[in-house]
């Protein structure tokens, strides 16, 4: 730092001139010690002058400051690098920067040597080229720089010098603070443009979707025109009426067509992210940060696809408590609920495998331990393990399996069991209800009153996740560097914490494996082992044939809830 | 409330419900249009810097395959032919003969000053924008 003394003067008056704050604690030393000498640099001293400050500084604005008393000594005024010229701002016996050991604050006892190479350009055209992405020059700056102590920075500083060589390349986004997250998706070397806020446009459309259900609610219930022509195609998929009785609410709690519509959300925010995520480990977590951060709208389509897949684990674990707890799944909807917890175990994994593909290190820790799981197993572990990862260890075919299995294989399982999952409720006659005979004067609604119900579910079903998605964004993290170093939370996505919590207390394959395989045949086996409700049972809750089973059902949940709270609240490490 | 006016109340609420998930809907699409307009790629660079002028001297010819284009010299002005063809982009060739060219995916052929000998493009080739650089360096512009 103590370059020139006389220049350090000047500086001095300089500070004094503009009422400067924000010096440095090594600079304000270097102030102190100064004298002055009979010097004459061969350019013009104001070139070593502090950038003004500016209130409130923008994050380059500190850059700046940070640049000029840590950096410029070696970089130069104007990130020219240590040329000739440059070090002719310096007294005679400090040119020879190879020589002359003052480069340190308590000079001469801890000075250092510089490179012979010396100290390169970093501002202007092609210069920076190693570095594709401000998260990339933020870590190299925060890990490496300054040349002697390296890693003496903050992250926050290193950022702030990152927004400030991004500004002197005209490459800085206009409004954007750069953080370890969207820092990714800033390329270095020409401007990012960052869309506007995506908030305005989407209360337009939860405005006008409130409208819509207050005008399709009121509408429920009402008679309907029969059409003249034959039902069309979404009416079709309908039964041409069903009893009232299976229909209402506090009996369903519209679990299951909730679930559907999740689905279907999940699918076409899913397809959307697909055209800008790349599934390759030093891509993924900067094409999610781009997505988040770049794409128009895709901050909105991210956190649709997140919050829809939390609330469809939420929903289908309510839709199976109440098929207990109704006793509904009595034959012969014994198989139809088979296909619905296997969609539930579907589902868990197309939430993991997800969750993976963001491939940054809030999910690291999760993916290491979640597989390695696996190679507790006796005798196949080793071998599934190896078919999960696509190798010995996670890479860059670990990433691709997930992404094939989470965007096709599962998807495609998920599609065909959810089909035959409807059908089988039609087949089996419809939601489960009393028989005919037992309810007296029957009421039905039609298809197109069906139909008109749904819609509103649906548009109810958006706005509350619009809304969500608007508060809550979904977790991002800094990309995955090195699977060997461990950083960010080690906790489990929230669906798992409740195996999370067991695997603390023994052996894993026990508790890692054989628990949650035993938790899902107890649930499967139920209908076959224990006493079901009786047919003039069906249609309400708790009935007395089935007791047993809710029970168990009922204590299995609060078990893994305790579970999950204990996961949660215990496991930050 | 006569039949009538209780018809028309149900009719008004029937379309504006629809007048409103119609709007929420081309709201939508324009979302997904504004959603797809984000370009993840640059796209190809459009300025080369091919090097000194003195590789190319006067009466040279020369072709650069990573612009590409054909490099002339005539009596010491630098001229630069695109070698990407008019029709539909294919790269041309140089022909063994003459100093022509000929595209290998539809027979085109050009002249050496880039003229149309034989269809099926239309269009003459691309001649480019040439500056030598004050340190003598040829650049060349695609753009």
């Amino acid at each position: 730092m103590a370059f020139h003394k006389r220049i350090a003067t000047v500086s001095v008056f300089i500070l004094f001139l503009i009422g400067a704050f924000s010096v440095s604690t090594r600079t304000a030393a270097l102030a102190v010690t100064s004298t002055s000498t009979p010097f004459q640099p061969t350019f013009d001293p104001t070139r070593l002058a502090q950038p003004p400050t500016v209130m409130p500084p923008a994050q380059a604005d500190n850059g700046a400051q940070a640049y000029w008393s840590m950096c410029m000594s070696c970089h130069g005024d104007h990130g020219q690098g240590l040329t000739g010229e440059w070090r002719a701002s310096y007294g005679d016996e400090y040119r020879d920067c190879w020589q002359s050991g003052c480069h340190a604050s308590d000079h001469p006892e801890n000075s250092f040597e510089i490179l012979s190479t010396g100290a390169p350009a970093i501002i202007g055209a092609g210069k920076l080229a190693r570095f594709a992405n401000a998260y990339e020059l933020q870590t190299y700056v925060h890990e490496k720089m300054p040349f002697s102590p390296a890693g003496s920075l903050t992250a926050e500083q290193s950022l702030e010098l990152t927004a400030f060589l991004l500004r002197e390349k005209d490459t800085l986004p206009d409004g954007l603070t750069l953080d370890s997250i969207n820092s990714s998706a800033v390329s270095i070397h020409r401007k990012t443009t960052v869309p506007g806020s995506e908030i305005p446009s989407a209360l337009l459309m939860t405005g006008i979707l409130v409208l819509a259900a207050v005008g399709l609610a009121s509408r429920v219930n009402q008679k309907h025109n029969l059409p003249k022509n034959r039902p069309g195609f979404v009416y079709h998929l309908h039964p041409p009426r069903i009893p009232a009785e299976q229909s209402r609410f506090w009996y369903t709690l519209g679990t299951g067509g909730l679930s559907m519509f999740l689905s279907l959300v999940l699918l076409v925010t899913g397809l959307l992210e697909m055209y800008y995520y790349v599934p390759s480990p030093d891509q993924a977590a900067v094409s999610v940060s781009i997505i988040k951060t770049l794409v128009p709208y895709g901050n909105l389509v991210r956190n649709l696809h997140f919050w829809s897949a939390q609330f469809l684990v939420i929903v289908m674990s309510l839709h199976l408590l109440r098929v207990v707890l109704t006793g509904a799944y009595a034959p012969p909807r014994r198989f139809n609920y088979l296909l619905g917890l296997g969609l539930l175990v579907l589902i868990l994994l197309l939430d993991f495998t997800g969750y993976v593909l963001r491939w940054d290190e809030g999910v690291h820790w999760a993916l290491v331990v979640g597989t390695n799981l696996l190679k507790t197993i006796p005798l196949v572990g080793d071998g599934l393990y190896r078919f999960v990862m696509g190798g010995g260890g996670a890479g860059p075919a670990t990433l691709i399996r997930f992404y094939a299995w989470h965007i096709f294989g599962l998807t495609l399982a998920v599609i065909i069991l959810v089909t035959w999952h409807a059908f089988r409720v039609r087949r089996d006659g419809g939601i489960a209800s009393a028989p005919p005979d037992l309810s007296q004067g029957q009421q039905w609604i039609t298809r197109f009153d069906l139909v008109r119900r749904e819609v509103l579910a649906m548009v109810i079903g958006i706005i509350v996740l619009l809304i969500v998605s608007l508060v809550i964004p979904a977790p991002t993290d800094s990309p995955i560097s090195s699977f060997s170093s461990m950083a960010g939370s080690s906790q489990a996505p929230w669906f798992f914490l409740w195996v999370q919590q067991l695997l603390k207390w023994g052996d894993p394959f026990w508790l890692g494996i054989i628990i949650p395989i035993v938790v899902v045949t107890l649930l499967g086996l139920f209908p076959y082992i224990l006493p079901n409700a009786e047919k003039n049972e069906l249609g309400r809750w708790f009935p007395r044939g089935n007791r047993l089973a809710q029970v168990l059902t009922i204590l299995l949940y609060v078990i893994i809830l305790v579970l999950t709270f204990l996961g949660a609240f215990s496991s930050t490490g | 409330m006569s039949m009538k006016s209780e018809l028309s109340r149900r009719d008004f609420i029937k379309l504006s419900t629809r007048t409103l998930l119609g709007l929420g809907a081309v709201l939508g699409l324009g979302g997904l249009i504004r959603f797809f307009s984000y370009e993840p790629d640059q796209g190809p660079p459009t300025v080369f810097d091919l090097g000194d002028a003195g590789s190319f001297p006067i009466g040279s010819r020369t072709i650069r395959g990573e612009v590409p284009a054909v490099i002339i010299n005539q009596d010491g002005v630098i001229v630069a032919y695109s070698l990407t063809c008019t029709h539909l982009g294919c790269t041309i060739e140089k022909d063994k003969e003459s100093i022509g060219f000929t595209c290998p995916c539809h027979g085109s052929a050009f002249d050496e000053t880039g003229k149309v000998i034989n269809g099926p493009a239309q269009d003459p080739l691309k001649a480019l924008r040439v500056e030598t650089s004050g340190e003598n360096r040829v650049i060349v512009h695609t753009e």
